[in-house]
């Protein structure tokens, strides 16, 4: 009986330093993949094509243009977007200003008004344009803000190798009580995401569903967002991109989303 | 032979088999009813219960299809409205603070759809922030510290289209909560729990639970609770008035356990036939059990005037069924037609609700001419050495039917006279009746829910809510400014409607997109766009601005070819509702909407109306039919179409002047009172059936008119005051039920009783007089 106690302690001492050791492994780890999937490149140029599937596989599209500039490595992003379609929000143009460490900033120009407007950001879950996608999955969630163990490393999503990350915020009210990341071994890219309720009840899944290398960058250039509750998805397709192709700062500002850059957007 | 004849044959054969077998195996009689009734009785185990008032349309009907399909498309929910009255208002920090938490715990409410629910602290309020900032943020994300915070959000209410009149009274006195569940049948419950959470957080202000699909699941439970309440109730009132005329217990046992076993036999039968009880077929053991005692009181009448002459029980057994057999029948089977002829009605419920009450009446019929023979036989003698004797005595109960008959002799000009008036009268009072029906009026005046529907209902624009929807036909159709300018104006013709609370719809977001975007203070601004590309943006604008999408498309299909127009109403009166639609209908045609696009209703108070439209028309058919198929029973019964009219003579006064009653009370026409028309004449026509039948019978045996005027007032008329008398009083209870329904059906039978019992013993003896020649043509003055 002593003996059996004796050992119960030690296996639940090791777990413990076992657990201390990984949960700074997985900080690290949510923190690579974070850079690998937000930060790839000093810019990025894009083509996207995204189609919002709803329950009953209706789909509507939307096609943009995305200009990406990190200011800090990590940390300040600038985004820019320009609206092709549908057709009657053609030329629309959208801007972010991230802060890691604040609201973010944006604002949107309407042309049929000839208008631009701020537009407030208190709410990073909000959804991005209508789509499953939230504000938060367009721009990142900043690895700090939750706590990470690592589950498994023993994980396999499409025949990649993948750590199993299980992320909890540490703030009381959040858009989740849990969040499950599969990160791939090789890129630490995340394969695919699973957001759980306070219920314990799982209500999105996010998908990468096509890996590339692109300029030596290896880039998920297809990737979904599921809202099972409403059993609509949506599915983000990147029909190009380019990567440090020099982008200045000055384009992203007000200036630009009444004229946008020539030079980016055809 | 005759067919007549070799019918009548057949028909003595049954009667003889049946009598046979119960005198002669009483035991088996008992033994076979108690396995039968165990059988059915097991049946009821697997009850299920339905109380969803959609059900009373098919389930293929095209308005339920359409409602079931703009709830899916549109992502809408029935809901209750949780509200709060204060007099000195109810926007300050305190009561809102007690509102952010009521909401917070009722988000946690098994079936409660949480993302939808419509509280300050959940809805998205659009508004500008500082450095030409539009925000889309939710209303009240925390409770305020201070009463200034809290006035502010009222001016935000009232300040945005969608939640001013829904959210809060303009004045602030009120706050409303509107609370989307995940089936209706889920409301009576999640109502239970919601008034435990204001109970707990609800000083100061009154709190109110209201909407249809609460009033309805309620009703249908608090209707089983009357059920199990009220039956039993009638049935100890029966029994003792029985135990007053007949004095012997074991002699009045027969009927209550007829009335209980063809109970459990019919509702046994209608599970076991996989029907769920709906809230119509849980009023069928009401309905019952006076029919079932019927038949049984004119045996034990019968039985109890022939055992002091035979003082043999098997010798007046036989005599009484032999003299009792055609009139039980024919009263059987009439008063199974008129429940038969719900079937031709097409609302499912009624339909079921009819059949088996049929059922059930042909099971009483069989049984109290077997049981009532059985338990008769089992008796000792000397149990019944006293029984029948108190009628050789001049009771004030026989004397009283006699002088009924002296009246009806003496005074038959004044009687027939009255009858002519009252059936004039009765033509008026028919013409006044109002059809109109309101599930939440089914609770008495003082019901909470009742209270609740007329606090909430005069604080805010409603707790009813119907949906106008636009199918513009192709994707983008609702952008089109001449479309949205259509649904502008239709609104503003419907809310000129004095039950129209508010309306809202994709136009309203529109509008107060487009005048936030300028700035919010330019009201030019607050108006549709011209032009489709700036509607088109606006729409977008909400989209990219955080407003949550499924707000957007609770009002247009993601796809922008259909508009979702919300209705909201302060009365659910289907006679208000119907004017909304009908207003609805006049500014369409009198507007013919932009081409293909197609305009229809949906919503629980427009089923409603549907229902009852199909059930009013649907009962002036059954009635019509089953007051043509028993003329002819009686006439075939009678052999003559002249017996046959005057037996029909007291079920349409009985009608008329119960229906008219209703016209000249100004009560509405309303589904209990519909079901009622085939109890009203299967019931009144029967005491026309024993008196004519038994008149004919003794006048062959007399062969005198003034000796069967005479005798028909001792047994039969008796009998006939006798069952007045019981069932009348039996149903008194009711008048205190709690539900208007089953006071309805007390006050019903109450009135079927009375009326048809005194036309029958008053006007029919006047008819026989002044007719007699025709009626008995080979009688002997």
């Amino acid at each position: 009986m002593k003996k059996f106690s004796i050992s119960l302690m030690i296996v639940a001492i090791v777990a413990m330093f076992a657990q201390g050791v990984w949960a700074g492994d997985a900080e690290d780890l949510m923190k690579k993949s974070h850079m690998a999937y937000y930060y790839a490149g000093d810019d990025g140029l894009s083509k996207v094509t995204m189609k919002i599937i709803n329950k009953k596989g209706k789909e509507r599209i939307r096609e943009f243009t995305m200009l990406r500039l990190d200011i800090t490595e990590g940390g300040e992003q600038k985004y820019y977007t320009y609206f092709k379609k549908p057709s009657d929000v053609s030329r629309l143009t959208f801007m972010v200003w991230k802060n890691p460490d604040a609201n973010d900033d944006r604002w949107l120009y309407v042309p049929a008004v000839d208008l631009i407007k701020r537009l407030s950001a208190d709410d990073k879950n909000s959804s991005f344009v209508g789509s499953d996608f939230s504000y938060e999955d367009v721009s990142g969630r900043h690895w700090t803000e939750d706590t990470h163990t690592i589950v498994s490393e023993n994980e396999t999503v499409n025949d990649r190798a993948a750590f199993l990350i299980s992320s909890k915020p540490k703030q009381e009210k959040d858009s989740f009580s849990e969040k499950k990341t599969w990160i791939d071994k090789e890129t630490f890219l995340p394969l695919k995401e699973e957001y759980y309720n306070d219920k314990g009840k799982l209500f999105r899944i996010f998908t990468a569903d096509k890996i590339e290398e692109i300029d030596g960058i290896i880039t998920i250039t297809q990737r979904t967002m599921e809202n099972v509750k409403k059993k609509q998805r949506t599915t983000i397709i990147f029909d190009s991109i380019e990567y440090n192709v020099g982008m200045k700062e000055n384009i992203f500002t007000e200036r630009y989303l009444k004229n946008p850059p020539r030079k980016y957007i055809k | 032979m005759g067919k007549y004849e070799e019918n009548l044959r057949k028909d003595l054969n049954v009667k003889e088999g049946l009598i046979n077998f119960s005198t002669k195996h009483p035991l088996m009689v008992i033994g076979i009813i108690v396995i039968l009734t165990g059988v059915f009785a097991f049946q009821l185990t697997g009850m299920q219960i339905d109380t969803d008032p959609e059900n009373m349309l098919p389930v293929d009907e095209p308005v339920r299809i359409f409602h079931s399909q703009t709830k899916e498309e549109f992502g809408m929910h029935d809901f209750l409205a949780v509200g709060v009255v204060r007099e000195n208002g109810a926007f300050n920090a305190d009561q809102l603070q007690r509102i952010y938490r009521i909401t917070e715990e009722i988000t946690e409410i098994e079936g409660v759809i949480a993302d939808d629910i419509m509280a300050p602290s959940l809805v998205d309020d659009i508004r500008q922030g500082g450095g030409n900032t539009l925000i889309i943020a939710p209303l009240m994300e925390e409770a305020p510290e201070t009463d200034e915070e809290a006035q502010y959000i009222l001016g935000r209410i009232n300040d945005n289209p969608v939640l001013k009149g829904k959210l809060a009274s303009e004045d602030g006195k009120a706050l409303a909560l509107f609370i989307p569940i995940e089936s209706k049948d889920m409301s009576h419950r999640i109502a239970g729990e919601i008034k435990a959470i204001t109970d707990k957080y609800g000083d100061g202000g009154e709190y109110f639970i209201a909407g249809l699909p609460v009033a309805q699941d309620s009703f249908g439970k608090e209707m089983f609770g009357q059920m199990v309440f009220s039956a039993p109730m009638a049935g100890l009132i029966i029994f003792l008035l029985m135990f007053m005329f007949f004095k012997n217990i074991r002699i009045i046992l027969p009927p209550m356990i007829v009335a209980i076993t063809s109970i459990i036999w019919t509702m046994g039968a209608l599970v076991w036939a996989g029907y769920p009880v709906h809230i119509m077929s849980s009023m069928i053991p009401i309905f019952l059990f006076p029919i079932a005692v019927l038949n049984s009181i004119h045996i034990i009448s019968e039985f109890h005037d022939k055992y002091k002459k035979y003082k043999h029980k098997e010798t007046t057994i036989r005599h009484t069924i032999n003299e009792l057999f055609k009139p039980m029948l024919f009263t059987s089977a009439t008063t199974v037609v008129g429940f038969l002829s719900l079937l031709t009605n097409n609302i499912p419920p009624v339909q079921v609700f009819g059949g088996f009450v049929a059922f059930g009446i042909a099971i009483a019929w069989l049984m109290s001419i077997t049981l009532n023979p059985a338990f008769a036989m089992l008796m000792p003698d000397k149990a019944l050495r006293n029984f029948g004797a108190s009628d050789d005595k001049d009771t004030f109960f026989s004397r009283f039917v006699k002088g009924l008959g002296n009246l009806a002799s003496k005074k038959y000009r004044i009687i027939l006279f009255s009858a002519t008036v009252m059936v004039i009268v009765s033509s008026i009072g028919l013409s006044m009746i109002i059809v109109n029906d309101n599930p939440v009026k089914w609770f008495k005046s003082d019901h909470p829910l009742r209270v609740a529907d007329r606090t909430l209902n005069q604080h805010l624009d409603g707790t009813y809510m119907n949906y106008l929807i636009f199918d513009g036909g192709e994707d983008d159709a609702i952008k089109n400014p001449e479309l949205l300018n259509y649904i502008e104006n239709l609104q503003k013709y419907l809310e000129k409607n004095e039950i129209v609370g508010s309306t809202a719809g994709i136009t309203d977001i529109v509008k107060k997109v487009r005048f936030e975007l300028f700035g919010g203070t330019d009201k030019e601004k607050y108006s549709i766009p011209q032009d489709v590309i700036e509607v088109g943006q606006i729409l977008f604008v909400y989209e990219m601005s955080g407003g949550d999408p499924d707000d957007l498309f609770k009002m247009v299909t993601d796809d922008y070819s259909k508009a979702n127009l919300w209705v909201q109403m302060t009365n659910g009166d289907n006679q208000a509702v119907a004017s909304v639609i009908a207003d609805a209908e006049q500014y369409i045609q009198d507007n013919p909407p932009p081409s293909n696009v197609d305009i229809n209703w949906a919503g629980l108070p427009y089923i409603n109306v549907i229902w009852q439209d199909k059930m009013v028309t649907g009962m002036g058919f059954s009635l019509l039919i089953s007051f043509i198929i028993v003329f002819i029973m009686m006439a075939f019964l009678f052999r003559s179409a002249l017996w046959g009219l005057i037996s029909m003579l007291p079920l349409t006064i009985t009608i008329m002047a119960i229906y008219a009653s209703i016209g000249y009370l100004g009560k509405p026409y309303d589904m209990p009172i519909a079901i009622l028309s085939s109890l009203t004449l299967g019931l009144s026509i029967d005491f026309a059936i024993h008196f004519i039948q038994r008149s004919r019978t003794i006048h062959e045996r007399t062969g005198n008119f003034r000796e069967t005027y005479n005798e028909i007032f001792e047994g039969p008329g008796r009998a006939i005051s006798r069952n007045v008398m019981v069932i009348a009083i039996g149903f008194v209870p009711m008048f205190f039920s709690n539900l208007v329904p089953y006071i309805t059906v007390g006050t019903f039978f109450f009135a079927i009783m009375t009326v048809s019992g005194a036309v029958t013993l008053l006007l029919l003896p006047s008819l026989m007089i002044v007719l007699k020649k025709k009626l008995f043509p080979d009688a002997k003055i």
